[in-house]
């Protein structure tokens, strides 16, 4: 059977689905598009885990991540994204997602 | 005894010299003055276009819009390892050769007749050519200078343009100690904005509006001792200026924003980009172009006119290598995501002041002592208008 996060991560696997898109962009409007109490789910969930998630993903050579692993990346990157709403914009996110419409992402190191 | 940083401001005598009038509103907004503009500076300066690590070996080539020019350059690395600039059209008749933006070719080949040319822009070959009056050594791609500084490119389509290091005079030598001199990769993000270039760039070198328009994201700027954010020293180098940012000894930052750019200054230490001479800088090299010498995020940032009251911003943060690790793809997530969320703040209050300007309803703005850069760019401005339409005998 194929996992979907390492098995130390297993307790993750409800946000794989929502929070795992594949480039920066797409995290950036996936950000602007989540109602408050679903960013603040993910980030409750997530944050407290990103030291061991990115520890586990340090000891193995980025580009042979297997799936679990990839999908466990994401949300680390997702997370980048979504602390941004909810620890440093918090009421403000709403209206903030409307101004960074206009700025359009069009490459990253994560998206090579 | 080490005593604890405190904030000194720049003193208003040191910055008399760019005078202390109101500017007039018009070189903001009036459709004249900017043809102006465009016939003495964006038509006769370096602008800066890219940088080296978009063409990692011959046959590489991205094409730019320099839409202030409707021009389309094709930007290309040769079989010997130069880099050329061609507008992108074929000498035949016009038509413009690629749509790519970006990629790795032998040749270029116009899709009407087939005319093909070089790496170094010479016409190869096109069918039944002795049916025509010309040669094919008349017929290579029109070339425009072009050259690099710290690995940034920089085209100029005047006909004879002061060599690029001149024009940088002895801002070259600082540019090449930054980290951008080392990179290989990007992050980027683009904006169009309904603005003035200048309005836009300006909104860029004044820390004014940092506690109004950045309450949250400017948070770790943000200290009794210093409210504003003001930077500790301007300096001016001909028409180009820098600005040395404050380093607030007790910024307030937030819980993932430190474990973050504690991975960034990690990274940066192992590939020996921190502790520069000019982490602390800010450049802004005239026309239209910013780098901040920071290294987590060093970002460069260009402001190109595309009609007296529309600009386009687009602002790259620099890196040196892959990601090594996924502590450093998070790390460059975060910082690439955090510099957008403070610069998407900027484009609407920017866009109500081209409102306010377009209406005619003021003759003239204000520039205080902290907002030193922003009269100093309408000076350097209004002097290379002047000297461009003295020396076109067109002044008026």
């Amino acid at each position: 059977m194929t996992m979907i996060l390492p098995e130390d991560f297993a307790d993750l696997e409800p946000f794989v689905a929502d929070w795992t898109p594949a480039t920066s962009a797409e995290r950036a409007a996936r950000r602007s598009a989540a109602p408050a109490p679903a960013l603040a789910a993910f980030h409750d969930a997530m944050a407290p885990r990103l030291d061991a998630a990115l520890a586990w993903l340090d000891a193995r050579p980025l580009a042979d991540l297997d799936p679990a692993g990839r999908n466990l990346l994401g949300l680390c990157l997702m997370l980048a994204h979504v602390a941004l709403a909810v620890e440093t914009q918090g009421q403000d996110e709403p209206r903030h997602a409307l101004q960074r419409e206009g700025m359009r992402i069009t490459r990253t190191p994560a998206d090579a | 005894m080490a005593t604890k940083p405190t904030f000194t401001s720049v003193d208003q005598a040191d910055l008399d010299f760019l005078g202390r009038e109101p500017i007039p509103a018009k070189y903001y907004h009036e459709a004249d003055w900017y043809e102006r503009e465009r016939q003495a500076i964006f038509l006769r300066s370096w602008i800066e276009i890219g940088h080296v690590c978009e063409l990692p070996q011959p046959g590489s080539f991205i094409r730019r819009e320099l839409e202030f020019a409707g021009v389309s350059l094709l930007i290309v690395r040769g079989r010997d390892g130069e880099i050329r600039a061609f507008h992108n059209v074929c000498t035949h008749r016009g038509t413009q050769l690629t749509d790519q933006a970006e990629g790795r070719t032998s040749t270029f080949s116009c899709p009407y007749h087939r005319w093909t040319f070089g790496l170094d822009g010479a016409l190869l070959s096109a069918p039944d050519f002795e049916r025509f009056f010309t040669t094919k050594a008349d017929c290579a791609l029109p070339r425009v200078a072009l050259d690099t500084c710290a690995g940034l490119i920089f085209v100029n389509l005047g006909a004879y343009p002061v060599p690029l290091r001149e024009w940088l005079g002895e801002l070259a030598d600082e540019l090449e100690t930054l980290p951008v001199a080392r990179a290989t990769r990007f992050s980027e993000y683009v904006y169009d904005i309904a603005a003035n270039w200048k309005l836009t760039y300006d909104n860029f070198q004044e820390n004014y509006h940092l506690r109004f328009i950045h309450p949250r994201t400017g948070e770790a700027t943000f200290s009794s001792e210093n409210p504003f954010g003001y930077p500790v020293r301007y300096q001016f180098f001909g028409p180009h200026r820098t600005q040395t940012i404050w380093t607030n000894p007790e910024p307030r930052i937030a819980p993932l924003q430190r474990v973050a750019m504690g991975k960034a200054m990690i990274a940066a230490a192992r590939r020996g980009l921190a502790g520069g001479p000019n982490g602390r800088e800010y450049f802004a090299l005239f026309p239209n172009f910013f780098i901040l010498g920071t290294v987590a995020p060093h970002f460069s940032h260009v402001v190109y006119p595309l009609g007296p009251q529309r600009s386009r911003g687009v602002i790259r943060i620099y890196w040196e290598g892959d990601d090594a690790d996924a502590s450093e793809r998070f790390a460059r997530e975060y910082v690439m995501a955090m510099a957008r969320d403070v610069h998407a703040e900027d484009r609407a209050v920017i866009e109500a002041g081209q409102r306010g300007l377009a209406s005619g309803a003021l003759k003239h703005i204000h520039f205080q002592t902290q907002e030193a850069l922003c009269r100093h760019l309408i000076g350097a401005v209004r002097d290379a208008v002047a000297a461009h339409e003295a020396a076109a005998g067109t002044a008026g």
